[in-house]
């Protein structure tokens, strides 16, 4: 397990006290787990993802991730509608803990360009880690 | 960790029981660790990610034997309980306890390794699967999920049941692993309520040893 100063966070993006993390482009915006969570997972086996046009409220499951016999669920940072999933996590999900980041795993069109604000940057984000 | 003894309970009784209780958890109503320790009345279980495929025999078969089949949101895949076999459901916070995952898992097989160690069974781990093993036969399982940061499911330990039900599916969705109890491996024969007490005091123990 890694030690919280070990952590990669990049600033550039936000963070749910869930660990799942947002990017926004647009009206667009990139949803994936956070460096925390894939280290707290461990070898993730499944990526379990929503369909295209589903659309969900901020806090809502929107899947999960299976690890070593653990099945945890994902909420989403905001609210939208799926737009894209990372197909490439069906075949190897294991790329999310390779790199949390570069590995999004829903694409979605927001609702409310607000939400974004609600959610912590990497400062706040550590510190809700330290807590 | 407080120790819940349910006794004999159906599995989907409990699992409404566990949601229930993780909720509350969740939503900060109840803030201590509780632990179910239950058998169920025979009932074939599927994971997150099904395991029908798994199954040898026709669901009609299951139905003349009045055996349920239960999609859950576990890990895993499929699996059968039945008195006889000592059922875990550990909930808690893990953060709280300051342990990952992958820790907790490893955790769940400890305490399940030194239960049967306190019966002269020698059990492992082996990396082909979660879970612990005698040789080449499988003794516990583990299925977990967590909702915001919570566990539940847990652990399944075979003590003292009638082995031939597994034959009937691919336990794990492992092909051609053979399923083994604490009873089958001990002299002399060993019942659950032996080995409730002994598993209720090693999670407690292990987990306790983690609180931050």
């Amino acid at each position: 397990m890694k030690e919280l100063d070990e952590l990669i966070l990049p600033d550039d993006i936000r963070y749910s006290a869930d660990h799942e993390w947002a990017r926004i482009e647009d009206e667009f915006a990139y949803i994936g787990i956070s460096d925390f969570a894939q280290d707290q997972l461990g070898d993730i086996v499944f990526v379990d993802m929503p369909e295209v046009g589903d659309s969900f409220d901020q806090g809502d499951e929107f899947g999960s991730l299976e690890s070593v016999k653990a099945v945890s669920e994902m909420y989403m940072p905001l609210s939208g509608e799926v737009v894209e999933i990372n197909e490439d996590l069906s075949e190897s999900p294991e790329l999310l803990n390779a790199d949390p980041y570069e590995n999004w795993i829903i694409k979605i069109r927001m609702e409310d360009l607000e939400d974004y604000d609600q959610l912590l940057d990497a400062e706040a984000y550590l510190e809700s880690l330290e807590e | 960790m407080q120790l819940v003894d349910l006794g004999l309970a159906p599995y989907r009784e409990v699992l409404q029981l566990q949601l229930a209780s993780v909720d509350r958890i969740v939503d900060g109503y109840e803030s201590e660790s509780r632990c179910f320790l239950v058998e169920h009345p025979p009932v074939v279980t599927l994971g997150k990610r099904g395991g029908e495929q798994y199954l040898g025999v026709q669901e009609s078969f299951l139905k003349e034997r009045h055996i349920d089949i239960v999609s859950t949101g576990r890990g895993g895949f499929i699996t059968y309980h039945a008195p006889g076999q000592l059922v875990a459901y550990p909930l808690l916070r893990l953060r709280s306890y300051g342990i990952s995952v992958h820790e907790y898992v490893f955790l769940l097989e400890e305490a399940m390794i030194r239960t049967a160690a306190s019966f002269n069974v020698a059990a492992h781990r082996d990396e082909r699967n979660a879970g612990v093993w005698c040789a080449d036969k499988k003794l516990g399982s583990i299925g977990i999920a967590i909702r915001h940061g919570v566990t539940y499911h847990g652990l399944a330990l075979n003590v003292d049941l009638d082995l031939e039900p597994f034959s009937w599916l691919s336990p794990c969705g492992l092909s051609g692993v053979a399923m083994t109890s604490i009873s089958e491996q001990a002299e002399p024969h060993v019942c659950v309520g032996d080995v409730k007490s002994y598993l209720g005091q090693y999670l407690q123990e292990l987990l306790t040893g983690q609180i931050k």
